[in-house]
């Protein structure tokens, strides 16, 4: 019968210990990073400061996943569920970009004229004295 | 053992199944297409479409955020979120899963003790997640930020809708206030005077301001800018140097227009006093007057200054309905441009605030987080029927899958938490 309880495992069980908590401060330097990044003169650029986060996230989702979900040490049937998955919300993401940049890039009329004021005013300082009418 | 016996298993059955013939029936035996305990694949399939669940949530979220042009998506600040507070909630997550993990480790070397203690640390972190959730929560709905009507006081722009909302908020405000008034005894009002005080001048030197001032106006450039210096009184987002600048030139521009109405309110009285004398001195003719032809001819001139006197006090009190409004702008503008925090901070007070998309933002925070806050509910009442069991190392396929969701959650908060509260 097959029975895989905890076969595929690394055996040295004192290692795992030392992997894991390894793995938990990562995670919280990860995370205080990702902090950090807010804060940083890296969102002078938005893109480049959201693209960081973005990429210490799955950083932090892919130790999360390969340790704490054992992923590292299982056998091959790991790709079999996580890569069409992977796929599947890639695919979702990506076919969402195309929106993305349309809703970005055209600001139409109708849109423009229904939509929240944007906080950059067109006026400078020196147009808005403007006396009352009476 | 493992998959690799699995074809000389199924080998095996064949030969078997034609050694002895048509005697027996077939003997079937289950044969795993995936060499993991029934349980794990399950698990593992059903975190598969909770992937592309919580994938289309934060997709919805994405397309509004980053399609969102500059400047009309909320700041953290507008909606009241704290960064720090969602780094202590991801750190709280990361140490639950590394609970979760050391009490997998411990029922598989057959310690249940141990492993019941770090399950119950696990859930202790867990409730302590969702209790940073709900004071989270608690703090947007104090706020007025809710997901959508009709509790939500958040308003896409300053414009008429917006305005007619303060209003009514305001004087339903004002309504609880005489209400309580009445039914209370007098003399323990006086604490609540000011308050009352405070939405009055509100109401008269900016909401009934604003609204005469819309009306009269023909430049919708100055309708644009009253409206936005309401709310922005009642709400700062930023400081705001355009309405300031506006606030500061009317304010000026009222107190030339309040000087002028004092000027012409000084003749008006004065004319007033000279024709209120005139009457006297007439009446006092009259009384003296004996003579009874000349008798009607003072009173024919007694009517005339009479009605003289009545279009004076007319005039006089025109000025003053004029010099009210302008006075209470000006007592507003003075009392209230002082303070930094807006109306609702300072008073305490509901009124209804503008945040651009700050509805499509609260619709989507809410949505997700209130799924990612349910999904560790259910994280919790998993780890609560686990720890009825004795957790030795028969249990530890069941812990493992326990965990298996519960480090999902964990990943899905890792996604949220740069999203929502560092974005």
């Amino acid at each position: 019968m097959i029975e895989t309880k905890s076969v595929d495992r690394d055996p040295s069980e004192k290692s795992n210990t030392k992997v894991f908590v390894l793995v938990f401060l990562m995670l919280c330097v990860l995370t205080a990073l990702s902090f950090w990044v807010a804060n940083s003169y890296l969102m002078e650029n938005k893109v480049v400061g959201w693209a960081a986060m973005m990429m210490v996230s799955v950083a932090k989702a892919m130790l999360v996943i390969l340790f704490f979900m054992h992923l590292w040490w299982e056998r091959a049937w790991k790709y079999v569920l996580t890569i069409p998955a992977l796929f599947m919300g890639l695919l979702l993401v990506l076919l969402l970009v195309p929106d993305v940049g349309y809703r970005y890039l055209t600001y139409s009329k109708d849109r423009r004229e229904n939509a929240p004021e944007p906080v950059v005013s067109e006026l400078t300082e020196g147009d808005s004295v403007i006396p009352i009418s009476d | 053992m493992n998959s690799k016996a699995s074809p000389s298993d199924s080998t095996k059955i064949a030969k078997g199944d034609k050694d002895e013939g048509s005697h027996t029936h077939i003997e079937l035996k289950y044969q795993p297409a995936v060499p993991v305990p029934k349980g794990k694949l399950a698990v593992w399939l059903f975190l598969s479409t909770e992937i592309m669940f919580f994938t289309a949530l934060i997709g919805t979220y994405i397309v509004l955020r980053f399609g969102a042009p500059e400047g009309t998506w909320p700041t953290p600040e507008d909606v009241r979120v704290l960064e720090w507070l969602g780094a202590v909630n991801t750190f709280v997550l990361i140490c639950s899963s590394v609970t979760v993990v050391f009490g997998m480790e411990a029922a598989k070397q057959n310690h249940p003790g141990k492993a019941k203690k770090w399950l119950l640390a696990t859930f202790v972190l867990g409730c302590g997640f969702l209790g940073i959730k709900a004071y989270e929560y608690n703090s947007k709905f104090e706020h007025g930020i809710h997901p959508g009507t009709p509790r939500s006081l958040l308003y896409d722009r300053a414009d008429l809708n917006y305005l007619s909302a303060v209003k009514a908020n305001l004087d339903a405000e004002i309504l609880k206030i005489e209400k309580k008034k009445t039914a209370l005894a007098s003399e323990s009002v006086h604490s609540h005077g000011g308050g009352e005080k405070d939405l009055i001048l509100i109401r008269a030197g900016l909401v009934q301001w604003t609204q005469k001032t819309v009306g009269e106006t023909e430049s919708p450039m100055v309708r644009q800018l009253v409206l936005e210096s309401l709310a922005h009184q009642i709400n700062p987002r930023r400081p705001n140097p355009r309405v300031e600048t506006y606030l500061a030139n009317e304010a000026a521009d009222v107190k030339n227009q309040i000087a002028e109405l004092l000027g012409q309110q000084e003749v008006v009285d004065e004319d007033v006093r000279q024709l209120q004398e005139r009457v006297n001195a007439i009446t006092k003719e009259l009384g003296l007057e004996q003579d009874e032809t000349k008798k009607s001819n003072i009173e024919i001139r007694l009517a005339t200054a009479t009605d003289e006197s009545k279009a004076a006090a007319t005039r006089s009190t025109e000025v003053v309905d004029l010099l009210a409004p302008l006075e209470s702008r000006i007592a507003a503008y003075q009392q209230f441009n002082q303070i930094h925090d807006g109306l609702n901070e300072h008073f305490h007070l509901r009124l209804p605030m503008v945040i651009p998309s700050g509805n499509t933002w609260a619709n989507t925070y809410f949505l997700m987080t209130g799924f990612h806050a349910l999904h560790v509910l259910g994280g919790l009442i998993a780890f609560i029927v686990l720890m009825t069991f004795r957790l030795d190392s028969s249990k530890a396929g069941l812990m493992e899958n326990v965990g298996l969701y519960w480090h999902f959650v964990d990943i899905v908060w890792i996604f949220l938490f740069p999203l929502l509260y560092l974005f």
